[in-house]
């Protein structure tokens, strides 16, 4: 028994230093992720054409040929300057924050960082499984589109009956939710455990499939369109199914109750993985399948388990996307599940860390809109530092070879190694 | 009966049938049995219906499925798949699982379609997407081998790399996501080469029938370029793969890099070989399939569309041979030329979302019967040389 204890112990404290190693990573990650997404700034600021140069490199710069005069030997100027892009994605993100913090530039941060924290949670809970669920998207259109299609048919008989509407509508849109997406996930889940399909590929395909049958159903008078509008979407839900809008201006879409909520699942979602008998199997399944096959853990009803609990994190994004965002469902679903994937990776798939990533992404994604409107920078932009960043926390044995050269991170034990061949499965 | 002498043309029909038989069935699973008898069943059952009663539904799917443009449209929606299939076949028979594919595809249309624009001329925008991807290619692998990062992960970030800068890069340069319009690849009848213009304007004069084109079969003869180089890729893969010392390195890598290692053969070497070789492959890929369109559009998961996944299903399915991907390929393809054709002919009054949906569905089905494929042992891993230490 105290020989457990101590085997406990020990790997405890040895997740604990890997924690503030991941930490070290991902931190490096990003900043070295900023920095080549300048590098691409400013070459594609050489790729186009412009009046006068926004960024200029000089060598000797300004700041030496002001004082000794003459001037620069070498001259580049360029289209984008990467300084006032990475000012506008991520200050503008927060808006005049100091000042007002309910500002709307804020609220779409917020509304943002909400959405990830559902789908960064749904991609780390199947992670820890060592499971690659890359479906995350399609599940939120499955949940989101579940819960536009199956509330315009309740809500309008409850619309009458004020907050008590709301009570019983809203968790009844996020279980709709919920149900969905954790349906769409156990079908991948089912073929991974019991057909040995990669999900890789199945959850890919279901992304597709899910993107077509979600247009095929919103874009007919005959089956879910709304018959008043031109664009593919459902009829409005009426507002007491929507989340109440406190604090912040009615037109901004964000509910400071739907991020109280996405937090608390965070939190529960930690727990379960930390401090419940299944968190314990599934993690175990996922680091030592083996192991947890021995130890009695039916390894293929875990797959099952953990890819639905997945897609039903997943669906309650799509249902909070249309519950808090929209207020219907709408095709052109942004790409919400390929960031949660993002938002995992950096978080080292660890569900508190998740609610720290999401804020980043939702700075990142709110601010890319204040690119597109105050530069001529693409906005896509986002997309190229997304897969960057996975990328670079992919590697850390870069990092650490960069840590052990200058000697600033020189430790005795290498935890993390076991785990960088574990395949995804981390911690 | 047996007793009987026989024509010796019926024996060999029948000891044809018995290998079909043996090659079909024998040493799968039930349900691989039912799907397989189901698929023929389908077939024979479509082929009837065309001979028999070509006014009913089946009998018109059997005209579809025959027409001469179905089978152009298979060979032409092939050349994306079939290239990243194989430089698939030959990363992950090395050892490492290149699961970015698609982003390969992805960059290797833009910039071929930006090369050309630039250039005026396919070929170099052909050489430009090789190159994109190639060096793309080339990060992945020195993230991989050198830095030992998750290859799965490695691969998506990779993709998502693509999926961001392909759009990026064509919002800078022509300030939209899709690219402008630039010229495509001619056709071989185009190209005036002698002997195959000829053959496709020309009649044909069969015995017995009117002088007619050939018919399905004609497309064979009326492709583009890149469909031809897919065939040569496809022969040229398997010669190396299966005849020559590199071939077997790269066997050898992906299931024993130790046995190799000892033989005095560096297996980083090889590996990073086969991993830019699928990129220089899925590079000729992509930049086809945006140079057939003559454009290249960046909406959403680009034009690229799943092909890179749906390629390593094709190799997964096809047994990671060329020829067998190149089969499961055209399988795939076949599915997408059809829906297309079923689409332009509005034959049937069925709803094109759902249509679409039909070449991803076939995807997981096939995964799931006959996904049970073996991957190189050491697929996936690491390997580290003991004198590096």
């Amino acid at each position: 028994m105290s020989a457990a204890d101590r085997a406990h112990d020990l790997l405890g404290r040895l997740v604990h230093a890997s924690a503030f190693e991941r930490f070290l990573i991902s931190t490096s990650a990003l900043l070295l992720s900023v920095f080549i997404g300048a590098l691409i700034i400013l070459g594609a600021g050489r790729m186009t054409d412009c009046a006068s140069a926004a960024y200029t490199i000089a060598v000797p710069g300004k700041f030496v040929t002001q004082f000794v005069g003459g001037s620069a030997v070498f001259s580049m100027g360029f289209c984008y300057d990467p300084f006032a892009v990475y000012d506008l994605l991520f200050l503008g993100a927060l808006g005049d924050v100091l000042s007002n913090p309910l500002n709307g530039q804020f609220a779409t941060t917020l509304a943002e960082t909400t959405i990830l924290m559902f789908t960064g949670v749904a991609v780390a809970v199947a992670f820890r499984a060592d499971i690659f669920n890359i479906g995350v998207q399609g599940q939120l259109v499955v949940g989101a589109l579940t819960t536009g299609v199956v509330l315009a048919f309740v809500a309008p008989a409850l619309a009458g009956l004020g907050l008590l509407a709301t009570v019983v509508l809203l968790p009844l849109g996020l279980l709709l939710g919920a149900v969905a997406g954790g349906a769409y996930a156990a079908i991948p889940g089912a073929l991974k455990a019991y057909a040995d399909a990669n999900e890789v590929i199945t959850t890919i395909m279901l992304n597709f499939v899910a993107t077509s049958i979600a247009l095929f159903l919103v874009s007919r008078e005959k089956f879910f369109k709304d018959p008043a509008s031109f664009a593919n979407q459902t009829v409005p839900l009426p507002d007491v199914a929507l989340f109440p809008k406190f604090l912040f201006r009615p037109r901004d879409d964000v509910s400071l109750l739907a991020f109280a909520f996405a937090v608390v699942v965070l939190v529960g979602i930690w727990y379960l993985l930390q401090h419940t008998p299944f968190g314990y199997d599934l993690r175990t399944s996922g680091l030592q399948p083996d192991a947890a096959e021995y130890g009695g853990v039916d390894a293929d009803r875990t797959i099952v388990s953990s890819m639905t609990l997945s897609g039903a994190l997943a669906g309650i994004g799509g249902a909070v996307y249309v519950l808090m965002v929209l207020g219907n469902f709408q095709t052109g679903v942004p790409d919400y599940g390929f960031d949660g994937i993002t938002v995992s990776i950096l978080a080292g798939n660890n569900p508190l860390g998740v609610g720290f990533a999401a804020l980043l992404f939702g700075v990142l994604k709110s601010g890319s809109i204040v690119v597109q409107v105050g530069s001529d920078v693409p906005p896509t932009l986002v997309g190229v530092l997304r897969g960057l960043i996975i990328l670079f926390v992919a590697m850390p044995e870069f990092f650490r070879m960069i840590g052990r050269k200058f000697g600033s991170f020189d430790r005795p034990s290498e935890p993390a190694v076991a785990d960088a061949t574990g395949g995804g499965s981390d911690e | 009966m047996s007793d009987q002498p026989q024509p010796p043309v019926f024996g060999t029909v029948r000891r044809a049938a018995a290998s079909a038989y043996d090659w079909l069935f024998v040493g799968r699973s039930r349900l691989q049995q039912a799907v397989i008898s189901l698929v023929l069943l389908a077939a024979v059952g479509l082929t009837v219906a065309g001979v028999f009663a070509p006014q009913s539904d089946a009998g018109r799917l059997f005209a579809v499925l025959t027409a001469d443009s179905t089978l152009g449209a298979t060979l032409r929606l092939s050349v994306p798949i079939a290239f990243a299939a194989l430089g698939g076949i030959f990363a992950e028979k090395s050892g490492v699982i290149n699961i970015g594919l698609e982003g390969l595809l992805i960059i290797a249309a833009f910039v071929g379609v930006w090369g050309t624009d630039a250039t005026g001329s396919v070929w170099l925008g052909l050489l430009g997407g090789v190159l994109a991807s190639t060096l793309l290619a080339g990060l992945f692998a020195v993230v991989c081998i050198e830095f030992r990062a998750d290859q799965i992960i490695a691969g998506l970030a990779v993709w998502l790399i693509a999926l961001g800068l392909a759009p990026f890069l064509s919002s800078v340069i022509y300030g939209s996501k899709n690219t402008v319009s630039v010229d495509t690849f001619p056709t071989l009848p185009q190209l005036g080469v002698p002997f195959v213009s000829d053959f496709v304007t020309a009649p044909l004069p069969v015995v017995g029938v009117a002088p007619v084109d050939i018919p399905f079969f004609g497309a064979l003869f009326d492709a583009s370029p890149p469909v031809y180089l897919m065939l040569l890729a496809v022969a040229l893969s398997w010669y190396v793969l299966h005849r020559t010392a590199f071939g077997r390195w790269v066997e050898a890598s992906g299931e024993n890099p130790k046995a190799l290692d000892t033989a005095g053969v560096n297996v980083h070497r090889v590996r990073y070989a086969a991993v830019l070789l699928s990129g220089v492959l899925a590079g000729v890929g992509g930049a086809a399939l945006a140079l057939g369109v003559g454009q290249f559009t960046g909406n959403g998961p680009t034009m690229v569309n799943g092909k890179g996944f749906i390629a390593i299903v094709a190799y997964l399915f096809g047994n990671y041979n060329p020829v067998g991907a190149l089969a499961s390929t055209m399988l795939f393809a076949g599915l997408d030329a059809t829906q297309l054709t079923l689409q332009a002919r509005d034959v049937f009054q069925v709803p094109t979302e759902l249509v679409r949906t039909i070449p991803y569905v076939t995807v997981i089905v096939v995964l799931a019967v006959f996904g049970r494929t073996r991957i190189p042992s050491a697929g996936g891993e690491h390997y580290e040389s003991g004198e590096d230490d």
